[in-house]
């Protein structure tokens, strides 16, 4: 479970996150939704401490961020990520990037990190492609594999921060369609993404930021309906049609 | 040890000469090397072999070459080709303008070949001409992309003129270098020396950091 | 044109040949030493310069910008004529009397300093262009700060690093050519001295020329094959898909 309680967070003078409360409970899919720059990947970012913030806490499984006696290497082994740009490790092949990890973090041996990590790619839908490099494979592929990744730690929780927005659209699918099975396995998650139709079907709570804020919070049905705010019903005409 | 810095300030103009010397070399070496450049920069660009081939040979030989060298080497060629010894001030810009030609090249090559082909096409869709492009959209746009490197470029540019020492020419190093022999006061002579160098190159490495960042912001 | 006599078969004749492969044996070994002192220093440099912590990050910047803004020639004068005669009259007269070849060390050190400044300017430039989310993405699955840059950052500099390097390691050599100002015996002063004594300096400075051509292609071809050692497959293609 995760709690984020009063968050605020300045760049210099400007204000990013401005007192974010927001409880997400196991097995929850959260989407995080808002025009760009409104603080959704900052947030998301601060979850597993990428990102520090100055006022407020955030508690993982009651486990407090502000704590400095928190090890930040344990609490994100137990909280996967999947980034925009992929951020495959280029210089290693595809079963090498899922397995890195758990061999050096985890002290897995080899052949039980690169059986699992079969096991995650046959997931995926890609194990012809364990032995490429990340740089010939095709955008979609390269999530997929990123995704792959992240679950070789086996965490409690995934973090996406925009994991289709930086993909042609015939490849956004074939991310999505994983991402549904993940949600619908029990994972617990949160998304920033403006890909409704993801949000319609999985999201348990929807939740719509601008300056900072969290301006409106809601399920599917009436979130997409009947939006209370102005910039939320202009947000959803922008990208809805 | 005690410094001893009227050596500055009583062989001041005699230095001061140097630097007029280096930054008259400086000055030619540039617009030269510019003009130069800019022909075989667009050489290298050329779709015709005769152009291209010599051009690209021209900038690959000349850089694999230390200026010192090419110093002497035209030193030495300079009189056989006019028939009569010629000075070094003579003999060192056209080594200068040669040598600087080949790295002026590859800047403007780069910056031309910054400009997507996408504008050419936008261009030529809207009815210009090959040169009417070049004027109003390529060169204006190539120019502001290369102006930081251009700028860095005459930077060095300046610096290596005080290897025009070599040939005996006497620039700022050397006049320091002629104070000091008799003077002994090498300390204070090659601080000054390195200072007023410093000044110039750091003030202009200064615009060029401005430069590139509105070339960012843009 | 002036009637000028070439002579080439000077270049092989006793003892020019001679001198000239000399020069060319110390050329290579300057540049190598300078090469390998330039590489260690500009990667502590470089990493200051990257590093959290404020004044490493100021120092190594004044370092860079110090040793860019003046000319190398400027630099190793100091070194040579103006750092002995800080030293006691004694002193002096020893350091350039007793210490065995003490203008080829002064060289190797004013080189490798000012070498050191540009090598550091691309390490810095190389690991800055990796993203910042790379760096995330490798905490992200638990990876410590160490782990991140010993499995993740560091293998990719090196490979981004390497291209740029190649270009310094070319002009480490070329600027040994400098050393003949404080009476290096390399391969520009041989060529002069062969001028000096046989007035045929279009030729000696002509082989010189090749000399350093030849050097270049070597460089190139044994740092081509290093890359392509650690070449990656699709690795610039992802570049280029990203840009």
């Amino acid at each position: 479970m995760i709690e984020i309680i009063n968050v605020s967070k300045w760049f210099g003078e400007h204000k990013v996150l401005d007192n974010v409360n927001e409880t997400i409970n196991k097995g929850q899919v959260v989407v995080i939704c808002g025009p760009s720059g409104s603080g959704k990947s900052t947030l998301l970012k601060s979850l597993n401490g990428l990102e520090p913030f100055q006022e407020g806490d955030i508690r993982v499984d009651g486990i407090s961020l502000k704590d400095p006696k928190t090890n930040f290497i344990m609490l994100r082994q137990k909280m996967g990520m999947v980034f925009q740009r992929f951020e495959l490790y280029p210089h290693l092949k595809v079963l090498e990037n899922i397995t890195i990890a758990p061999i050096k973090v985890l002290n897995q041996s080899k052949s039980k990190a690169g059986q699992k990590a079969m096991e995650l790619l046959e997931r995926v839908g890609i194990p012809e492609q364990a032995e490429k490099y990340p740089g010939n494979l095709s955008g979609g592929q390269q999530q997929r594999v990123a995704i792959a990744r992240a679950l070789a730690m086996e965490p409690d929780i995934m973090l996406f921060d925009e994991p289709t927005s930086a993909l042609d659209p015939e490849m956004i699918k074939e991310v999505l369609d994983v991402m549904v099975d993940l949600a619908k396995s029990g994972m617990t998650m949160a998304v920033v993404t403006h890909e409704m139709g993801f949000a319609k079907e999985v999201a348990d709570e929807i939740i719509f930021m601008d300056e900072g804020r969290i301006v409106e919070r809601g399920t599917d049905k009436s979130f997409f309906e009947n939006p209370e705010s102005e910039r939320a019903k202009e947000f959803l005409r922008k990208i809805l049609i | 040890m005690n410094f001893e810095w009227q050596v500055i300030s009583n062989n001041f103009f005699f230095l001061m000469g140097g630097l007029v010397t280096t930054l008259e070399l400086a000055l030619i070496a540039i617009a030269g090397g510019l003009v130069l450049g800019t022909l075989v920069g667009m050489g290298r660009l050329s779709k015709l072999k005769s152009i291209y081939y010599p051009s690209t040979l021209f900038v690959n030989l000349m850089r694999t070459q230390p200026l010192i060298l090419v110093i002497f080497w035209f030193y030495f060629l300079m009189p056989l080709i006019l028939g009569r010894p010629i000075g070094g001030f003579t003999s060192a810009v056209i080594a200068f303008t040669v040598f600087e030609a080949s790295y002026f090249a590859e800047i403007i090559r780069a910056g031309i070949q910054s400009i997507s082909k996408g504008q050419i096409d936008a261009a030529y869709s809207t009815g210009f001409t090959y040169w009417q492009a070049m004027r109003y959209f390529i060169i204006p746009q190539a120019l502001k992309n290369m102006m930081p490197s251009l700028i860095t470029q005459a930077v060095v540019v300046f610096q290596d003129t005080s290897l025009a020492y070599v040939i005996g020419l006497r620039e700022f190093l050397r006049s320091a270098n002629v104070v000091d022999a008799r003077e002994m006061r090498s300390v204070e002579l090659y601080l000054f020396v390195g200072l007023v160098y410093f000044i110039v190159c750091f003030s202009m490495s200064r615009v060029c950091k401005k430069l590139e960042l509105k070339k960012e912001n843009a | 044109m002036l009637n000028y006599d070439f002579k080439w078969s000077i270049l092989w004749s006793d003892p020019y040949g001679g001198w000239i492969l000399e020069g060319v044996a110390t050329t290579v070994k300057l540049g190598i030493l300078c090469c390998i002192f330039a590489m260690l220093l500009g990667i502590i440099i470089g990493t200051f310069r990257i590093t959290q912590f404020k004044p490493l990050r100021i120092f190594a910047e004044a370092y860079t910008e110090f040793f860019r803004d003046i000319p190398l020639l400027v630099q190793l004068f100091f070194w040579y004529f103006a750092v002995p005669s800080l030293l006691p009259e004694g002193m002096r007269t020893w350091v350039y009397q007793e210490i065995p070849d003490f203008e080829f060390w002064i060289v190797v050190v004013g080189l490798s300093l000012y070498s050191s400044s540009r090598v550091a300017e691309q390490i810095r430039a190389g690991i800055n262009s990796i993203s910042p989310d790379q760096f995330n993405a490798a905490l992200s699955t638990g990876f410590s700060h160490y782990q991140a840059y010993r499995y993740v950052i560091i293998p990719l500099a090196v490979r981004l690093v390497l291209p740029p390097l190649t270009t310094e390691i070319l002009t480490i050599f070329k600027n040994t050519a400098l050393a003949m100002t404080v009476g290096v015996l390399e391969t520009t002063f041989m060529s002069q001295q062969v001028e000096a004594y046989t007035f045929h300096g279009l030729e000696a400075t002509t082989a010189a020329c090749v000399i350093y051509m030849i050097i270049t292609l070597i460089v190139v071809g044994v740092m081509g094959w290093i890359e392509k050692l650690l070449a990656v497959p699709g690795l610039i293609i992802r570049k280029g898909a990203d840009s």
